[in-house]
């Protein structure tokens, strides 16, 4: 490992209560099932059915108009309604329900298997945006728009398993099982990319992963494909911290992976990438690992995409203690969940049920003694108890030499104070407070 | 679980378990080692004294934080900590009000006054131990290791510090493994480099703090010692020496460290130890005091809002080329955008108002120029006034004859030295002493102002002696000897015959000087005082500095 990026956390990883437990599908698939329209970055879906319509495991029930990505039915049934429904990322939104009847047939008009050795970089966008792969790391970003955009214009592929937030282990799991699909889907990306090379980089708490996988590559002969162990912190995970780490360049302020000639794909995504084109499948499925000291049986599951959480929940047991907090996506950077009514959407990776014991008590923030721990912790090089002291003196001059824009919200400041200040949102407001000011001028 | 989890924190859900409660724990943890091997070295007074400093400095805080209102904040420990740092930089011999004058300092004017915990820029502890280290004794007092003073009562025997030789540029007389295992003068909590080695080691593995400052320091230090050893001393051992000498440990492992007086941007971190290092050196090698830790810690805690700002974090994703390069621009920028601005002079004439007289506006500007200008121009005229009359009614010619004279003996006495200067010696039957120094400052001997009994009264006279105790001449200040039967003993001739002579002059046998004839008693008088002087002078101290005996 030749680089690494500066400042990072070492929270208690605590993923060996799921780690050991193989995805297991669910045995009893959800009645209800609620597809949110709005599964990616830049806005909602058109649906494509109505209500009473029939529907088949991979059937696209919503297309791409001017926004969205393209939505498929996850199992066979019927659509009952298209209505208003929790969505995990907090409030309401339309979504397309499906009452289940637990005969899973599948869709008839299959996309046809495409040939690793005569892919062209049209056929694989088209593809993956018929299957509506979307990030699935978080960001939801189209993925069919990143590869159109950075197919030329790169030199590295980045497979990002590094899974830096605590607790969660779907991303390990997939890399271990189904590690030769990503492996072969990563080849077609970076033989449509026309990269020098793809890198599956993984954090070294990953062995036995990280051994299947070189296991495969001894096997296959991986041409450009490598996988990368690196040191475990947090936020390697984060995309600026991935490239610095392989490649040891910094993507320049506001910029994007482009300039550095890298773009980052989510190990999730590069499967479901394999699966559209290799296999014909649309993305319906995915990994979730549901965890935490609250749960019975913590566990990994590989569940349509629209089971509700409860369902999830219910799967593995309940609760066997009072929670006080329900998470979705990892505690570092995780949402807290509102309502357990919300789907599974393309972006969920973890359900993390926190118990009182588990995390620090909420005590109220104290004054900062200056400990510099902050400074030392932010992976984008800011300074947040400065910003913070600026604050405070509504100095909107000095707010502005701070590149508050530069902030990712990876929440290392706020892990490490050991005041308790909670510097992420200090950064936050500071960062409005300028927009703010700025605007007044 | 239908309830509904509202977010009580917004993300990071995660928290690291430490606190700032649980950081000032750990110093005092980390703190427990010296302590323990103070009191083993000093005796269970230490004990009395860190009791006393830290209820005192709790005392304080919580009385400050009462009497103006303020939410009560000794549960964080800060105070405890400061009253524990405070003690264990005093003698163990120390009276036990010094404490509570140091901690009354530490928190109330230091930390207090400026908005308590974090927003002090100065190591309170720090601060009170050195206010206290002005005291006079206190500090030039070091109770012997082993001496083991009772909790009460103190009967200290000064024994000196290691740092008094290092120094001068010589070892100390304790061997290193005693240096290193603390049985030697010094601080309560400074003696002992290995007990501090184990809480730097603490405070490292409980990350309390970053190596940065302590390693910058302490390799400043050693790498400045390397450079710096004296001849015939091996760099290892001076290095050692320099490095376990004083408080240097203590202050770079609990002073230099402490968060709320030190930068918070790790290449800040870096420079603040390298500067501390740098001035400890300096102050080390050319104050009069034989340590600096102290005071370079708190000349340092004054630099850190510069050093802050200079080491701010690179922007993400701008090279170290572009970012100097950006750094340059906006000095030039701003440099560029300094302008000057002529000074304009008010010079607008009143026009008169209405039901004034044409000149009455000129008046009420006078009127109130006098108002601004009246006080300076008062002072003014004092100040002259006084100059004037001092200069008046003193005798200018009388004191220039003074020193004129003055002057003329001392280079009678000691034609080599270029200034003298008067010592603080006292020395029975020497008038005063005066220390004659060549032009590059080396000391060349001393002048001695003896009196002795003339034939018709008391002789007044100035012998020179130099280090190896030979007169370098004798001048006569002033006598009563009268014609030419006493003055015959005193000229230039008589007086040159002194000079080189060494011991005790007699009138017969080895060493003799014959007398002047037909002023006998004259003669003898001389030789008396030229003895005496010789005298006093082989009694002083050889090496003829003052020995000020102090660490920090």
């Amino acid at each position: 490992m030749a680089h690494s990026f500066f400042g990072g956390v070492y929270p208690a990883t605590r993923k060996g209560i799921t780690r050991r437990k193989p995805m297991a599908r669910l045995s009893q698939t959800s009645k209800e099932i609620v597809i949110p329209l709005v599964m990616c970055a830049d806005g909602p879906a058109t649906p494509m059915v109505r209500p009473g319509d029939p529907v088949t495991v991979g059937q696209p029930i919503a297309r791409r108009g001017e926004t969205g990505a393209a939505a498929h039915a996850s199992v066979s049934g019927r659509v009952s309604a298209i209505e208003n429904r929790p969505h995990p990322w907090g409030g309401l939104s339309p979504a397309i329900v499906i009452q289940n009847d637990d005969r899973s047939e599948p869709y008839s008009g299959h996309m046809p298997p495409m040939d690793l050795r005569r892919l062209t970089l049209e056929q694989v966008v088209e593809r993956v945006a018929a299957a509506g792969v979307v990030g699935m790391g978080g960001g939801c970003f189209p993925t069919w728009e990143k590869i159109a955009r950075s197919a030329g214009r790169i030199d590295t592929l980045i497979v990002n398993a590094a899974e830096c937030e605590p607790y969660v282990t779907s991303d390990y799991r997939l890399l271990l099982e189904r590690g030769e699909r990503i492996l072969r889907g990563a080849q077609a990306l970076s033989q449509c990319l026309q990269c020098e090379r793809a890198v599956v980089v993984t954090e070294g708490d990953k062995l036995n992963a990280v051994e299947a996988v070189e296991r495969r590559l001894r096997r296959q002969g991986g041409g450009r494909v490598q996988i990368l162990p690196v040191r475990t912190c947090y936020p390697l995970g984060a995309e600026k911290q991935i490239i610095q780490t392989v490649t040891g360049r910094e993507v320049p302020p506001g910029g994007s992976p482009l300039d550095v000639k890298c773009a980052v794909f989510n190990v999730a995504t590069v499967y479901a990438v394999h699966d559209a084109l290799f296999m014909g499948r649309p993305l319906t499925h995915r990994a979730v690992t549901v965890t935490g000291g609250a749960v019975t049986r913590p566990r990994n599951l590989w569940v349509p995409i629209g089971t509700p959480l409860r369902h999830l929940l219910e799967t593995c047991g309940g609760l066997r203690e009072e929670t006080d907090r329900m998470l979705i996506g990892g505690p570092m950077m995780g949402v807290a969940l509102t309502n357990l009514d919300a789907p599974v959407t393309k972006d969920t990776n973890s359900l993390v049920c926190l118990t009182s014991w588990e995390h620090k008590p909420d005590i109220p923030p104290g004054v900062c003694i200056r400990c510099g721990k902050c400074v030392a912790a932010c992976p984008m090089h800011l300074a947040p108890t400065i910003i913070r002291r600026a604050l405070e003196d509504q100095d909107l001059e000095k707010l502005a030499r701070y590149h508050l824009e530069d902030c990712n919200a990876c929440g290392c400041c706020s892990f490490i104070c050991p005041a308790q200040i909670p510097l992420v949102e200090t950064v936050a407001s500071a960062s409005l407070l300028l927009k703010r000011g700025v605007a007044k001028q | 679980m239908n309830a509904i989890y509202a977010p009580k924190r917004l993300p990071p859900q995660l928290r690291q378990s430490s606190t700032t409660r649980a950081m000032m724990l750990d110093v005092i943890v980390a703190l427990t080692p010296a302590l323990g091997m103070a009191v083993f070295f000093f005796g269970p007074r230490v004990l009395t004294l860190c009791a006393v400093s830290v209820a005192s400095s709790v005392a304080f805080e919580l009385l400050y934080r009462l009497l103006t209102r303020q939410s009560l904040s000794i549960g964080d420990l800060s105070a405890c900590v400061t009253g524990l740092l405070l003690a264990l930089s005093l003698p163990a011999s120390a009276p036990l009000w010094v404490p509570v004058m140091g901690t009354g300092f530490a928190i109330i004017v230091v930390k207090q006054f400026y908005g308590g915990l974090g927003r002090n820029f100065m190591n309170p502890a720090l601060a009170g131990r050195m206010l206290a280290g002005t005291l006079p004794l206190l500090m030039t007092t070091w109770p012997q290791p082993m001496q083991r003073l009772s909790s009460a009562a103190v009967d200290a025997v000064s024994a000196a510090t290691p740092m008094s030789y290092l120094h001068e540029g010589v070892l100390p007389s304790v061997s290193l493994d005693f240096m290193f295992l603390g049985r030697r003068g010094g601080c309560i909590g400074e003696v002992s480099a290995f007990m501090l080695l184990l809480g730097l080691g603490y405070l490292l593995l409980r990350r309390v703090i970053s190596a940065r400052i302590p390693l910058s320091y302490l390799g400043t230090v050693a790498a400045v010692a390397l450079l710096a050893a004296p001849e015939g001393i091996s760099p290892p051992v001076w290095i050692a020496y320099q490095l376990m000498g004083g408080g240097l440990l203590i202050g770079a492992v609990f002073f230099a460290t402490d968060p709320a007086t030190s930068p918070v941007t790790p290449r800040g971190q870096v420079m603040y130890g390298v500067g501390c290092g740098l001035l400890t050196v300096l102050l080390r090698s050319y104050s009069s005091y034989p340590e600096g830790v102290g005071w370079a810690i708190l000349t340092m805690n004054c630099a850190v809002w510069l050093l802050d700002r200079l080491g701010l974090p690179r922007r993400f994703g701008i090279g170290n080329f572009a970012a100097t390069r950006a750094a340059l621009g906006r000095g030039l920028r701003n440099l560029s955008e300094i302008k000057f601005v002529r000074p304009r002079l008010n010079l607008h004439i009143p026009r008169p108002r209405e039901g004034q007289a044409p000149g009455e506006a000129y008046l009420d500007l006078l009127r109130s120029g006098l108002k601004t200008a009246g006080p300076l121009a008062a002072v003014f005229a004092v100040t002259c006034g006084v100059i004037f009359g001092v200069h008046r009614f003193t005798d200018l010619n009388t004191a220039r004859a003074e020193i004129q004279a003055q002057h003329e003996i001392l280079t009678q006495a000691m034609p080599q030295a270029a200034v003298g200067a008067e010592t603080p010696y006292r020395a029975a039957g020497a008038m005063s002493i005066i220390a004659g120094y060549d032009a590059d400052g080396h000391l060349l001997g001393y002048c001695v102002e003896v009196q002795s009994q003339g034939f018709a009264g008391p002789i007044t006279m100035t012998v020179g002696v130099d280090l190896n105790g030979a007169v370098t001449g004798v001048a006569i200040n002033s006598h009563s000897e009268t014609g030419r039967v006493g003055t015959e003993a005193m000229t230039p001739g008589a007086l040159a015959r002194y000079v080189g002579r060494s011991g005790t002059i007699r009138t017969s046998g080895p060493n003799s000087m014959d007398a002047v004839s037909g002023a006998t008693a004259t003669s003898k008088a001389i030789t008396a005082g030229v003895n005496r002087a010789l005298n006093i002078v082989a009694n002083l101290d050889t090496a003829g500095e003052i020995n000020y005996e102090d660490t920090q």
